[in-house]
């Protein structure tokens, strides 16, 4: 059983990365044997030499994304976690602050970012708050639904035990909402990336979605999907950050898992 | 405690009523129950599903308020009685037909709850749990997570939870409901062997008549819904008890008088069920 089950587990990583892999050859070979021009369609290999080549330069910029994506990110973690727990513990910001929250997600926030640069400057600030706001809303609403999803009987021997509503809180609410917590956590890193880039491409002078925007029409298209590449690397990075953060702060629910799904086998 | 004669009530209920709304209609779950549970006894319920069993002991342990009626809890200081949902909230042990253990705590760190919220460090409540953990059978496992334990187990981390807590009374809703036939006997010995040393006073719920007379001083018969105690057995066998007597004549007499009632109330419970189908109740 255990030979079956490293072999699966292989093979769920060995799958996506063999079409990976493939994908890339089939780019490389097309473009070699059709003949692309570099500045319409670089080869993975072109790309590969540009990441070499301008590691210095692409170093800087990925510097001043990452610093506006882990601001923004921790300010965004921060703010839907208080609020979070506002809204469960009390009725009155529940009735009015939650339905705000959940209306303000219908404001297009890529609107908003050219009113920002008017509000805040051409800084890092704007784009850290382009960040906050957008991973604010999968962290607060799904930490929300957690600290919410909690068993009544549960509640009732707490209380049975001469527990407060601030003990329920603590010992039941908050350990039982961990894991929607980091759902939230880990949609919210996922879209911080794309929340940086938004915020550059709006008007900035650094930064990876700057690069782009400025090699674009250089036509150093070998550079932009090197930019790209260190995009998606960062943004991989920091969700398995979040997933480990997760494993480590929740061991209970893995093994949880993991004996579940060797009961089945 | 022990030094005590055993004729002062440490529950006493008078004629409650309690109705929920249950579908969109007002139904009737306690229809007068009366009640006496004395210091130091063991005592059962038992009745059909759905006749408010749990309701009783919901109303007992102050989760819940009765309609009308009265429900007198006597606290260690004699002569006072906590008779508001609000007061008696908190001063009975009282475990549930599930475990609700919590995953994320170690056997250990669940059986130190109630200890926990009453503000004892827990350093000091483990102390206290671990002298207890071999009698209930869970040495060797006091830091595994709950998931890795048998029902049994389960269970007993359960019960050294509520016990920790050291009240005068306890209440149990169909502890064993959920174990195999195997286990149950060995918890029911078990528990008799506790209650035999602890001096407890025990309201046991349950739909298992051997149980219930095995365990018991008095069990108490409650009708279907709308449930109504509708009879008093004094379960007079000797004490100590062991789960032989299940055999025994006396022990099957004692058996017969209760079984009678019962399925005479099964019957026109499942006749009433025939008569209103889709009207399952809980």
């Amino acid at each position: 059983m255990s030979v079956l089950r490293s072999l699966s587990g292989l093979l769920t990583w060995l799958i996506p990365f063999g079409i990976l892999v493939t994908l890339l050859v089939v780019w490389e070979l097309w473009v070699q044997l059709a003949d692309v021009p570099k500045w319409q369609l670089p080869a993975p290999s072109a790309i590969g030499k540009e990441l070499v080549s301008s590691s210095s330069l692409l170093w800087d910029h990925t510097l001043v994304t990452l610093q506006e994506i882990v601001i923004g990110f921790l300010a965004a973690l921060i703010a839907g976690l208080v609020l979070a727990g506002g809204i469960a513990y009390s009725r009155v910001l529940e009735r009015s602050v939650y339905p705000i929250v959940i209306a303000s997600q219908t404001v297009p926030i890529i609107a908003i970012a050219p009113l920002l640069l008017i509000w805040v400057g051409y800084g890092l600030t704007p784009k850290i708050i382009i960040v906050a706001l957008i991973c604010f809303y999968p962290i607060a609403v799904n930490t929300v639904d957690g600290l919410k999803a909690t068993d009544p009987d549960m509640v009732n021997m707490l209380r049975t035990l001469g527990a407060s509503r601030w003990q329920v809180f603590t010992k039941l609410q908050i350990p039982t909402s961990l894991p929607f917590m980091f759902s939230g956590i880990k949609i919210g890193v996922s879209v911080s990336v794309i929340a940086a880039v938004i915020g550059e491409w709006v008007g900035s002078s650094e930064g990876l979605g700057y690069l782009i925007t400025y090699s674009q029409p250089l036509f150093l298209t070998a550079r932009v999907f090197a930019a790209i590449f260190v995009l998606s690397v960062m943004g991989i990075g920091l969700f398995v950050l979040a997933a480990v953060a997760e494993r480590m702060m929740m061991p209970w629910h893995f093994h949880e898992k993991l004996s579940n799904s060797m009961r089945q086998l | 405690m022990a030094t005590e004669t055993a004729v002062e009530p440490k529950i006493r209920i008078g004629s409650i009523h309690k109705s929920y709304f249950i579908d969109g209609a007002q139904q009737e779950v306690l229809a007068g129950v009366d009640l006496v549970v004395n210091a130091g006894e063991f005592v059962s319920i038992v009745g059909p599903s759905g006749c408010g069993k749990s309701t009783l002991l919901n109303i007992i342990a102050g989760l819940d308020q009765p309609d009308s009626g009265s429900v007198e809890l006597a606290s260690e200081r004699p002569g006072e009685l906590l008779k508001t949902a609000g007061e008696r909230l908190g001063r009975t042990g009282y475990m549930q037909q599930k475990d609700l253990l919590l995953p994320w705590r170690s056997v250990l760190d669940n059986t130190i709850l109630g200890l926990e919220l009453k503000g004892l460090s827990k350093k000091q409540a483990r102390e206290q749990a671990l002298e207890y953990t071999e009698a209930f059978g869970l040495k060797g496992f006091e830091h595994h997570y709950p998931f890795t334990l048998s029902g049994g187990m389960r269970q007993r981390a359960a019960f050294l939870r509520t016990m920790l807590m050291d009240q005068d009374v306890v209440l149990l809703d169909e502890p064993f409901g959920a174990l195999d036939a195997l286990t149950r006997i060995q918890m029911q010995e078990w528990l008799l062997q506790l209650w035999e040393s602890l001096s407890k006073t025990i309201v046991l719920i349950t739909h298992d008549v051997d149980e219930a007379l095995l365990l018991s001083d008095r069990v108490y018969l409650m009708s279907a819904r709308p449930g109504r105690a509708t009879l008093v057995l004094d379960v007079d066998l000797p004490r100590p008890r062991h789960y032989d007597m299940v055999t025994t004549p006396d022990f099957s007499t004692l058996k017969a008088h209760l079984m009678e009632p019962l399925r005479a109330q099964t019957q026109t419970f499942k006749f009433q069920a025939n008569k209103s189908v889709g009207q399952a109740g809980s």
